[in-house]
């Protein structure tokens, strides 16, 4: 980024970030400094993507003029804990309206990718049209400034994520990478394809402990454009730590903010995992495709009851202080550590785990461990499969693909492979598409063509206006929960104010554990900026920035032809309210009902005429 | 008054599931946090009877308090 004012406010457009726009089918390449618009385009991600998007009009996201947008934000790369995100944009193959038009999406992960590739000295690659051959893109620093190169990946084909990892890490010293797995290679008949983080502990380990940007699809985006893998090459460029910095990450390791996500042996909650303990106070842990049985079945996957068998180690990507992957080894018999299994965070562990009748946790990381490998979306995987096991425990005289049902391991690893490999479409592209064929949609637990995550949706309404996937892009699924919040007025306040902007992470780089229940319009972020760049923007400014960014995908979303009505929760959760989970009911449909007259009160009138300055004729850039 | 408490996830590391507890006089969720050295930090919910409580809401003879981590995200 080229910075050249204080106030990128009323100065947006003296702040450049350096983008490269690469034609996959005439390999030409524009490198440029392009000024920014607004403040969205100075903090980046999705912020800045969307602008983008909102530009082209896409029927199909497998089309040469859907773009695949890899970006980060301000503060990735930066000494501010946390700052590794790197953001994966475009029209989504798996996220699509009624109408058959799909959603712009972005997904978000860390790992050392983001840092690497901002410290190449890009911004922002833009990926139009598609090779003909597959290719690895190698982006490295040079002494002119980046360099983008589009090399043969032949050699890649059919690696696991991991696998492409550990074979380019032989030629790219130094160098971390995004990769997809076989999933995305077979974009055709998987839409939830993932992309795959290197992580320093991985790189140096070769155990394959990878994060991943995993909803919408980006990694089948990826494939679909012939790209393999993303090589960022460069020499680490943290700038020395200064006193402000400091005091914001001593606050975020000390401070409290992200206390329960750290490990246990330092007093902290021990990560996401600890959702299971809580929410099955609750009865409200997803059991058989998203109906808790009000039983202690959920309780064998409790870290207690897990630690018992297995080593649980307590890691970080580099530098973060959070430390919030909690990897689970063999334990051998003299109790030291075995070969690495799988990540246990609360997503995949329930949603491969619980959620399709699995309770032991040797399996729910064989299956995680696939998923990861084959590069595949845990959320929406293991979401379409519980439907699939659902619908034929609904029909055991005529059940669906293997006949698997819940908690039948051998039969839903041959399901997890077999979708991985591309062999089954009914898995790969999703529950809203396999509900529809099977005319039988209202135990989908999807919304607007994106799968839930492991939030009860009895637990969360708000799910309904999330515009990148159910938890991550709308903040609402603790209201219930954690707040004790059932009624309308908060319920209003929480989705058309405070907890959409949770997405302001998605925007300036760091990640949602940095300070997940205040966001990122806090006095630590105001003072990393000014530390960093010596920019001032207030609390103020950066709420309105993310309350833009938020309204212009939902404003994206009419116009790929969502309707009000598909603003909704699956079917079953009105139709058969399950008595089962002990928290007050804010799903009727008299609850629901106000709750849509309210919220769309207030952002109708904020959606009007929002994209207009955007539209334009849709073509796929030549560089 | 008697009150039956309840730890949730890591509030049992060295501490206990559940237990019941005499006490000689009236007190509150904040009294028992102190007590049983509760990080204020980890606490996300506080349950008297299964309805969500605040710390400085008063117990009752009989109630069951139960104690419970944060949850974030996944
Ligand atoms: S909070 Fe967790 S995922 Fe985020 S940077 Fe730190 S260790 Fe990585």
């Amino acid at each position: 980024m080229k910075i050249l004012t204080s106030n990128p406010v009323s100065d947006p457009a003296s702040v450049m970030y350096r983008r490269c726009t690469v034609d996959l089918k005439s390999g030409k390449m524009r490198l440029e400094d392009v000024p920014c618009r607004n403040l969205e385009d100075v903090l980046g991600g999705f912020g800045r993507s969307f602008q983008v998007l909102a530009e082209r009009k896409i029927s199909h996201a497998y089309c040469d003029e859907n773009p695949l947008i890899v970006n980060t934000g301000l503060l990735t790369g930066s000494s501010a804990m946390t700052g590794m995100r790197t953001y994966f944009s475009g029209y989504s193959p798996l996220k699509e309206s009624k109408k058959g038009l799909p959603a712009a999406i972005w997904s978000t992960g860390s790992g050392n990718f983001g840092a690497k590739f901002k410290w190449t000295g890009l911004d922002e690659l833009i990926f139009e049209n598609r090779s003909e051959k597959p290719v690895y893109v190698l982006i490295r620093e040079t002494p002119d400034g980046p360099k983008v190169e589009l090399k043969p990946a032949e050699q890649l084909l059919g690696l696991s994520t991991h696998e492409k990892m550990m074979l380019l890490q032989k030629e790219y010293n130094g160098a971390h990478f995004a990769t997809i797995g076989p999933a995305g290679e077979q974009w055709e008949n998987v839409y939830m394809g993932a992309v795959a983080l290197s992580t320093d502990n991985q790189l140096k380990s070769g155990e394959d402990k990878m994060r991943f940007a995993g909803r919408g699809g980006m990694g089948s985006l990826m494939g679909y454009k012939n790209i393999l893998a993303l090589v960022a090459q460069s020499s680490d460029k943290i700038k020395p730590l200064t006193p402000e910095v400091q005091k914001v990450n001593i606050n975020v390791v000390k401070g409290g903010g992200s206390g329960r996500l750290q490990p246990i042996s330092r007093g902290g909650g021990g990560g996401t995992w600890a959702a299971y303990d809580v929410l099955q106070v609750f009865h409200a842990v997803p059991v058989n495709n998203f109906r808790p049985q009000g039983n202690d079945l959920p309780e064998k996957l409790f870290r207690e009851n897990v630690e018992k068998e297995y080593l649980i180690k307590s890691q970080a990507c580099y530098r973060c202080g959070i430390t919030c992957h909690n990897n689970i080894h063999e334990k051998l018999e003299d109790g030291t550590s075995g070969a690495f299994l799988a990540k246990f965070d609360y997503e995949p562990l329930n949603l491969l785990g619980t959620n399709i009748g699995i309770h032991d946790a040797g399996q729910a990381a064989r299956l995680i461990h696939l998923c990861d490998n084959y590069g595949m979306d845990s959320i929406s995987l293991g979401v379409t499969i519980s439907y699939l096991l659902s619908y034929n425990e609904r029909h055991p005289e005529n059940p669906l693909l293997n006949g698997a049902h819940f908690g039948d391991f051998e039969k839903i690893t041959e399901l997890v492979k077999q979708a991985g490999l591309g062999n089954l479409p009914d898995i790969g592209r999703g529950s809203k598409r396999l509900s529809e064929n099977c005319g039988e949609t209202s135990y989908a637990y999807h919304v607007k063509g994106l799968e839930l995550p492991a939030y009860q949706p009895e637990t969360n309404p708000g799910y309904a206006w999330a515009i990148a996937g159910g938890h991550m892009s709308m903040g609402t699924y603790g209201l219930l929960t954690r707040e004790g919040k059932s009624d309308i007025d908060s319920w209003v306040e929480g989705i058309t104010r405070t907890k959409l902007q949770i997405v302001g992470f998605d925007m300036i780089g760091l990640c949602k554990f940095f300070d997940i229940t205040k966001g990122i319009c806090t006095q630590m972020v105001v003072d990393c900026l000014r530390s960093e760049f010596n920019i001032d923007v207030t609390i103020e400014d950066l709420a309105a920035s993310v309350r833009r960014a938020f309204l212009l995908g939902l404003a994206l979303e009419f116009r790929q032809g969502y309707e009000k009505s598909e603003f909704t929760l699956p079917a079953e959760v009105r139709e058969h309210p399950n008595l089962n989970i002990k928290l007050p009911n804010i799903t009727s449909p008299e609850f629901i009902s106000e709750l849509q007259k309210k919220v769309w009160e207030i952002f109708d009138p904020e959606l009007e005429g929002l994209l207009s300055k955007y539209e334009q004729p849709t073509v796929a850039r030549e560089p | 008054m008697k009150v039956t408490i309840k730890l949730i996830g890591p509030f049992r590391i060295g501490r206990f599931k559940e237990e019941v507890r005499e006490y000689p006089s009236a007190l509150s969720v904040r009294d028992l946090i102190e007590e049983f050295r509760i990080p204020v930090n980890l606490l996300g919910i506080v349950l008297i009877n299964g309805i969500h409580a605040r710390v400085d809401d008063q117990l009752n003879d009989g109630d069951t308090v139960i104690l419970l981590p944060f949850i974030d995200g996944g």
